[in-house]
């Protein structure tokens, strides 16, 4: 099983954690991630200024991957969701295929989705591994924790260009891979709510507001820490978590976990491997929960 | 405290109102006839009238059309016996905020006044705030709907039978509902009688005319568990009760439809001579939605027929009021092109996509505000932010820098070192003609 890795802007700067428990995961699963040199920004940051810029931009970051003949494992879900859709534009839009590769200066012949797909590295764990291998190594069981998952907006919608892998109203295969590593998945109000970093730029209030709902609902249902897959989603949980608390008086105390991170923990490894300490929000108490 | 002007012929009715509003801090005025009445007007502002229907000489109805006429940003409250319901609907149908049926108690004249000066207060509000502009009723009010307009609306279903359930003016002036009286299934409930009391967060309770006659055969029972849905959702999830209609033609004539509701408030709106940082219709253009069209994800803007779910179900929305897909839609395809693109608003989606996923047209809201922010950025205005970020990923091809130090800790991590392609994206955005339109000024 090989992929060409897409980091993309946040994750090789931002989220090192992630990308250092993505590899040690996928290494000890037999994924083979090839770092994809020469890729730029996806281009999700210039969609909604200049759509043409944007589209240039995602196809020569998929070009690279076909040169390699390989398909993408993206790890920010932002990253996935732009990639697989124009992927999917140009692969199925033959004029603007070609309009596109012109205007990038490529004589040579690219086929995109007809050639190449596009995959979120959970979304690998979940179809391409599968639970059933994933449990086959799980060396230990995480069922002293309870933890909630988080999807995120971008992991499964647009639900048109993800072939419905899943259930964007009703998601079930993050649950399903938490569950894999022996935690009990907890389930809390305001499930599919965005995590608000969409508009961070443009004005915190409504995105802490946005994560602050999130962050009382999963506390509420009594889980131990959150799940989740997204490098944007982790900022508003993990980083701005302190932030968030003080500005409505709250106490949360809510590890925030990438997903690899946790199911590296099952996998036997230790928190250096897994970058616990780049955890904004303290995941000591978590571990000393499973040391009991 | 509002100035507030009482027009009845019997001066004892004059008296009790003064009483009853005067003690709230009201500046309270009596006339005994229509024609006082208008001598009065011409003198002062008032704020609301609240006049008697029947009078002799210049009755309630012909006082109202000249209030309406001359004054429109006064507000008239008609008072009418049970047997004039009918002209009373009619009065809303022209302007009247609202009636009062007699006899009433004080705690109904209070009631129906404070909702007056809320709804006053909350356009005030909403005119001087200029980077909060069009919080505007009409441009939240779905179009597939008839109206008895700023109070109730009905929805015609595919079985014949109807959906009825209060509008955002009769919501937003009643403040946080806390309880909600529905009437019981079986219930014959009559246009322009009492169908429904709604209770707001200080115990006051606000009656509901219905809009439509007939037999009440469902009613909403979220409500009673939880009635702040009205307040977040009036025409969807906030409905109020099903209706077996028995005199359904005849009655819609009474109430006012759709797009043409928008048009009422925009004549409201040329009456009152607002300066044109609000709407001028000579203003609108109607190509701008073909010019929303032609963006990529922009296509299914025209079939959108205002149910409102993507603002129903949009996050961003349910924390700042300002923010509302279907409104942003209405804006659009009225025209009011200037009016978006220099918009705050059209920069807070978080791309969510919840509209997308769940409107019953196919419309992709997600898209469509990129769209509209793509031509934003063609006239020059890109939201400070993102402009950054473009700058940054000309620049580095990359949000986040990552220099030698970065890369150090990040070999000290095990992991490799990570190179900046610096002139791709420079590259695409000559090509692409994005530089140009970056260095333009709005
Ligand atoms: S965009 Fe869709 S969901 Fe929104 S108002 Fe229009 S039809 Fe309804
Ligand atoms: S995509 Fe934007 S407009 Fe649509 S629901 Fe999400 S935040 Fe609201």
């Amino acid at each position: 099983m090989e992929y060409a890795l897409f980091l993309g802007c946040t994750v090789p700067a931002r989220a090192r954690n992630y990308e250092l428990s993505t590899r040690r995961v996928a290494e000890a699963l037999g994924i083979r991630l090839v770092d994809l040199d020469g890729s730029v920004c996806c281009g999700f940051p210039i969609k909604s200024v200049h759509y043409e810029s944007f589209l240039l931009t995602a196809a020569r970051n998929l070009i690279l991957a076909e040169e390699k003949g390989l398909d993408i494992c993206a790890l920010c879900s932002a990253c996935t969701s732009v990639l697989t859709e124009v992927n999917k534009e140009l692969g199925e839009n033959e004029e603007l295929r070609k309009k596109v590769l012109r205007k990038l200066g490529i004589r040579k012949k690219f086929r995109f989705s007809n050639s190449i797909r596009v995959k979120h590295f959970a979304r690998i764990l979940y179809e391409d591994v599968g639970i059933d291998k994933i449990k086959s190594k799980i060396q230990k069981d995480l069922e002293p924790l309870k933890i909630s998952a988080h999807y995120g907006c971008h992991y499964l919608k647009p639900s048109d260009i993800y072939d419905n892998f899943d259930n964007a109203e009703h998601p079930k295969s993050l649950d399903e891979l938490i569950e894999t590593t022996g935690a009990v998945p907890v389930d809390y109000e305001n499930k599919n709510l965005c995590c608000g970093a969409g508009t961070l730029a443009m004005d915190e209030n409504i995105s802490f507001s946005m994560a602050n709902k999130k962050l009382r609902s999963i506390k509420d249902a009594g889980a131990d820490a959150i799940s989740l897959i997204c490098p944007f989603c982790s900022v508003m949980y993990d980083n701005n978590q302190p932030t968030i608390e003080s500005k409505f008086s709250e106490e949360y105390n809510l590890p925030v976990l990438y997903y690899p991170q946790l199911l590296g923990l099952a996998l036997g490894m230790n928190k250096k491997e897994l970058g616990f300490n780049m955890n904004r929000v303290k995941v000591a108490p978590l571990l000393e929960k499973l040391k009991q | 405290m509002a100035s507030i002007l009482i027009v009845d012929d019997e001066s004892v009715v004059c008296k009790s109102c003064e009483k009853i509003l005067k003690p709230k801090g009201h500046e309270v005025d009596s006339a005994l006839s229509g024609q006082e009445a208008l001598g009065e007007i011409e003198k002062k502002r008032y704020d609301v009238v609240i006049t008697d229907l029947k009078m002799p000489g210049i009755d309630g109805m012909k006082l109202l059309n000249i209030v309406k006429e001359k004054y429109e940003e006064v507000d008239v409250i008609m008072i009418t016996g049970y047997a004039s319901i009918d002209t009373a609907v009619e009065a809303m149908k022209l302007g009247a905020f609202d009636y009062i049926p007699k006899p009433f108690t004080p705690e109904e004249l209070r009631s129906v006044t404070v909702r007056a000066l809320e709804r006053r207060r909350l356009l005030k509000e909403e005119r001087e705030k200029a980077s909060r502009t069009y919080v505007r009723f009409e441009y939240t009010m779905p179009d597939n709907l008839y109206y008895l307009p700023e109070h109730a609306w009905v929805k015609l279903e595919e079985d014949g039978n109807v959906t009825a359930g209060v509008d955002d003016v009769f919501q937003k002036s009643v403040g946080e509902i806390i309880n909600v009286k529905l009437p019981d299934v079986g219930n014959e409930v009559e246009q322009g009688n009492l169908c429904v009391e709604i209770e707001d967060s200080s115990r006051r309770i606000h009656k509901l005319w219905s809009p439509i006659s007939g037999e009440v055969i469902e009613i909403n029972h979220k409500l009673t568990e939880n009635p702040s849905i009205v307040n977040n959702d009036p025409y969807e999830a906030g409905w109020i009760m099903r209706v077996a209609p028995s005199q359904l033609e005849s009655e819609l004539k009474n109430l006012i439809y759709g797009e043409a509701l928008i048009k009422w408030w925009l004549k409201r709106e040329v009456i009152e001579k607002r300066d044109d940082k609000y709407l001028q219709v000579s203003a609108l253009d109607p190509k701008f939605k073909h010019e929303i069209a032609k963006q990529p994800g922009g296509e299914n803007i025209k079939v959108c027929f205002g149910c409102g779910i993507c603002t129903a179900s949009c996050p961003v929305r349910e924390i700042d009021e300002t923010y509302n897909p279907r409104k942003i839609i209405r804006m659009a395809l009225l025209g009011m092109r200037d009016a978006v693109l220099k918009s705050d608003f059209i920069w807070l989606c978080s791309t969510c996509y919840t509209c997308t996923e769940r409107c019953p047209q196919g419309v992709r809201f997600t898209d469509v505000i990129n769209a509209i922010k793509n031509i934003a950025a063609e006239e020059g205005y890109i939201h400070p932010a993102l402009r950054m970020q473009a700058e940054l990923l000309e620049k580095e091809g990359r949000l986040y820098e990552i220099g030698d130090f970065d890369n150090k800790k990040r070999e000290k991590l095990g992991l490799p070192r990570v190179h900046s392609e610096k002139n791709v994206i420079s590259e695409i955005f000559k090509v692409s003609g994005f530089k140009e339109i970056m260095e333009k000024k709005a």
